[in-house]
């Protein structure tokens, strides 16, 4: 067991071992270190200033949640917010969590990620499962490459395919179904189905590109092992569950780790491309909302508060989630 | 070795790719500090500009002008709606603007950019853009409430000093639009003056139009009852076979978008009390779809009914209402009758649904507007537009070129600025009618393309006229029918003649501010929603889905918005109903 998981772990483990160095370097001298792995750092510099520029010096902007913003005014100078004069710097955090509309968001984006998760989650670990027991190989590499390309599309497109094939009389699908004098069903203007197929959508987009990682993984699994297996007189399916499964076993649990980090957050133009107004009390989420109500009507520091929320929120469920795979007897990603 | 060998590598790689996005980055960030400082000398560039010229003797005026042309080239951006059209031109780079261009620049040395923004989400688009403190110097937008917004931010600047100092620049605005007009949103308790408004010259707003050749060949009359329309309906869709033979499963008698509150403006008007105070209208104005309006609930109820017939188009909801979708149904025939813009299926020329569907179908096949939405007295009652009050032209708190944008706005005052923009040179897109002297419009040729209009006779350009203005009111009037080319003018004129029977002009309330206008709690998208939802409940559900999605649209900020706007037309008014 312990043998497998050190061969698995190489091809995601690239990047962190420059980091282990880093931490647990050997007690030589310090400019015996930088001499030795200097062009690693290197290496690492640009990342880190890009992260830098763009991740931690915009930081500073966190302050909106608490000030009345200005469009005239350098941050600093713009004054705490108040109500009425009186400073109370969680006025804009008291007017999200007493608004309906964002209550209503904040649920449904925590509905639809939790959705997405059990669906597609699971969805191309099972797909790299299926492909890797392909025994043909032009076959495999065909399949493979039909399942990335949805990922390239955007979801605007994705959104009037979905229109083209799933509306409710001129759909596609929902005009075969009357041709055949069947009952149509409503894709995208019943809130139930519509969440059905918000999922599936995203499934669908996603499940070809995820598997790459856990191919790439099953890769490293030392083969001796299936020979040994099957000496031992394994079948197919023995072999994937206490080979293959165990052998990707730590890659699963980074990538759910990371994954957690995000049921709080999720993208903008997945959910404004699909949503229409017929099912918006369960198409609306944080990311709409912020931008209908904050972006569109400059409410600047409401949307900022908002979305500092949503970073603490989705950075304890991250920990949370690290710290349970640790005590899990998994490694986490910190 | 190999390691070693390649880490190098590496590194160099890495090394050359920063050496090379070094020169890319390097101007950018210089740009932005550039255009920063620019912005923050804004304010003391002005005063400079005022006090420098008596400094100077080579007799500019303070303004930097001399003869009315300044000095030093200036530059000014202006938005500029982009409508995308199909076989249209650039919106911001064509014949037309070119033109603009020329004019500004040899009339005033000014320099005319033009930003361009999506027409049909022109208020999302130059949103961004103010967010972004992008946006160009002269800003235009029909929403009222969102240039407050910005106002109260600090993001606009305040007018009513500006044209007080420059009022000599601007004759012709004034002329055009007169006091009251370009003074109508001045706030009576501040006296800020946030936006001009425009003018309408056309006041025809909404019909009703029905496919003329698909009523013959039933053998049906116009319609002119509520009832008589719905008889239409159901017998387009009885006879969808007739009609559109092998196609007849796509028929779809009558057709609306997600924003129903102005695809069936006509009915939800005939539903309301004729006699309205103009306080009432006036309270519950702010929603211009007339939400919160008396009969609009009934209205809705039969649009409920229709739809629970199958009489109107399932999909409507699920349809991007930006998109040609429903267009594009409209012209390939498939579609009975739908409420629109009073002269909708006129526009666009060659590529108009009259027009294209006479291509297709023969001279026969075309929409006709009907009057058949009567009020409890018998009569037609519909709201035709207000003259005073159109797009609302502000500049933002970023424009440091206020008197260059002044001149802009003067030059697109001008009689004969308006008239070149909407009939161009004769011969190119108009003819003069030898029987009567009528201005007629027509398509450029290939050879003049560039000439094409990309909104009907310019009017995205002609920013404070919307509709035809010729030299004298008398021709304007005449050539009305004819300025849209590729349609029968006849048709054109029975539509006018069928959007302004009965027409009421909504009253024009000038009482400041409304604070609560700009909450910005999306009342306009609750208010689509509960009207989407609501004509495809099943009728049982009706009456609850209407009374919940009016009880969030109040509770989100209608209901403030009505009782400030009770107030202040009390505190200007007093106990008075209508308007003195």
């Amino acid at each position: 067991m312990g043998n497998t998981n050190a061969v698995a772990e190489k091809p995601v483990a690239g990047k962190l071992k420059n980091k282990k160095k880093a931490y647990t370097g050997p007690k030589k001298s310090f400019k015996n270190y930088i001499k030795r792995y200097w062009q690693l750092y290197l290496l690492l510099l640009l990342p880190l200033v890009y992260l830098l520029i763009f991740k931690y010096l915009p930081m500073r902007y966190i302050l909106l949640a608490f000030k009345e913003y200005k469009l005239n005014m350098p941050l600093m100078q713009m004054p705490w917010a108040n109500v009425k004069k009186s400073v109370d710097i969680f006025k804009y955090f008291k007017i999200a969590f007493g608004n309906p509309d964002f209550r209503r968001a904040l649920f449904n984006t925590v509905k639809l990620n939790l959705f997405d998760l059990v669906c597609g989650f699971p969805a191309p670990i099972l797909f790299a499962l299926i492909l890797n027991e392909l025994p043909f190989k032009g076959f495999k590499k065909t399949v493979q490459t039909i399942a990335y390309m949805p990922h390239f599309l955007s979801w605007v497109i994705i959104a009037s395919l979905s229109t083209q094939l799933f509306a409710p009389t001129d759909g596609m699908i929902n005009s075969l179904l009357a041709k055949m004098g069947l009952n149509t069903i409503p894709f995208l203007d019943d809130p139930s189905h519509w969440v059905v197929t918000y999922v599936m959508m995203g499934v669908w987009q996603s499940f070809g590109w995820g598997s790459i990682i856990y191919l790439a993984s099953i890769a490293g699994i030392n083969t001796e092992l299936y020979e040994a297996a099957s000496v031992d007189g394994a079948n197919r399916f023995q072999k994937m569950w206490h080979i293959t499964l165990p052998g990707i076993k730590p890659t699963i649990v980074v990538l759910l780790v990371m994954n957690l980090g995000y049921i709080m957050g999720g993208g903008f133009e997945r959910p404004f491309a699909m949503k229409n107004n017929l099912v918006i009390n369960v198409a609306e989420v944080i990311s709409t909302f912020v931008y209908k109500v904050g972006i569109q009507q400059l409410k600047i520091s409401l949307t900022t508060a908002v979305g500092l929320f949503q970073s603490v929120v989705g950075l304890f469920f991250l920990l949370g989630a690290n710290a349970i795979s640790r005590k899990l007897g998994e490694r986490g990603i910190f | 070795m190999k390691k070693k060998l390649l880490s190098i590598v590496l590194s160099a790689a890495m090394v050359l790719s920063v050496a090379a996005c070094a020169p890319k980055d390097a101007p950018a960030t210089q740009d932005q500090t550039s255009t920063k400082t620019e912005d923050q000398t804004t304010t003391t560039t002005d005063t400079d500009t005022e006090t420098e010229p008596e400094v100077v003797s080579n007799e500019p005026d303070a303004r930097g002008m001399l003869d009315g042309k300044f000095v030093d080239t200036r530059h000014i951006s202006v938005e500029l709606y982009d409508r995308n059209v199909d076989g249209g031109t650039e919106a911001g780079n064509n014949a037309w603007t070119q033109w603009i261009q020329e004019q500004m620049l040899e009339r005033y040395n000014v320099e005319v950019e033009f930003v361009t923004v999506s027409r049909w989400s022109e208020g999302d688009d130059i949103g961004n853009l103010l967010a972004a403190q992008n946006a160009p110097d002269i800003c235009y937008t029909y929403n009222y409430g969102q240039i407050q917004t910005y106002a109260d931010m600090g993001g606009v600047i305040d007018l009513a000093p500006v044209l007080e100092e420059n009022k000599d620049l601007v004759p012709s605005m004034f002329d055009w639009l007169g006091e009251e007009l370009i003074y109508q949103d001045l706030d009576p308790a501040n006296g800020t003056l946030w936006a001009i408004e425009g003018k309408r010259n056309e006041i025809c707003r909404i019909n009703t139009f029905i496919r003329k050749d698909w009523l013959d060949k039933l053998g049906l009359a116009e319609p002119t009852t509520k009832q008589e329309f719905e008889d239409c309906l159901v017998a387009f869709k009885d006879n969808a076979d007739t009609l559109l033979g092998a196609d007849a499963s796509k028929m779809v008698p009558f057709s609306i978008s997600t924003d129903v509150g102005w695809r069936a403006a006509n009915i939800i008007e005939s539903f309301m009390d004729p006699d309205i105070t103009d306080k009432e209208y006036y309270v519950n104005g702010y929603d211009d779809r007339k939400f919160t309006e008396n009969g609009t609930k009934e209205a809705i109820r039969l649009l409920n009914k229709w739809y629970n017939m199958g009489l109107i188009w399932k999909d409507f909801a699920v349809t991007d209402a930006s998109t040609t979708t429903e267009d594009d149904m409209i012209k390939a025939g498939f579609v009975g009758a739908f409420i629109h813009n009073y002269d909708y299926p006129f526009r666009g020329g060659k590529d108009s649904i009259n027009a294209t569907l006479q291509s297709q179908y023969g001279d026969d096949a075309k929409f006709i507007a009907v009057n058949c939405f009567e009020d409890k007295n018998g009569n037609y009652t519909k709201y035709s537009y207000s003259n005073s009050g159109d797009r609302k032209v502000f500049f933002p708190a970023t424009n440091d070129e206020i008197e260059a944008s002044l001149c802009y706005l003067e030059f697109i005052s001008q009689p004969e600025t308006v008239e070149f923009l909407q009939t161009g040179e004769e011969g190119v897109i108009h003819t003069v009618d030898a029987a009567t002297g009528a201005i007629v419009i027509q398509a450029p040729d290939d050879d003049h393309h560039d000439w094409y209009q990309n909104s009907g006779k310019n009017i995205d350009m002609t920013i404070n006229c919307n509709g035809l203005r010729l030299s004298t009111p008398e021709l304007t009037e005449l050539s009305l029918a004819f300025s849209y080319s590729d349609v029968d003018p006849a048709d054109v004129q029975q539509a006018i003649q069928a959007a302004s029977l009965d027409a009421k002009i909504p009253p024009t309330v000038s009482v400041g501010d409304i604070a609560a206008e700009t909450e910005g709690t999306d009342l306009a998208g609750k208010r689509d929603q509960t009207y989407d939802k609501a004509v495809i409940a099943s009728e049982a559900d009706f009456d609850t889905v209407w009374d919940n999605g009016m009880t969030e649209y109040l509770g989100a900020g209608g209901q403030a918005i009505i009782d400030e706007r009770t107030a202040a037309w009390e505190a200007t008014y007093g106990d008075a109903d209508m308007l003195p």
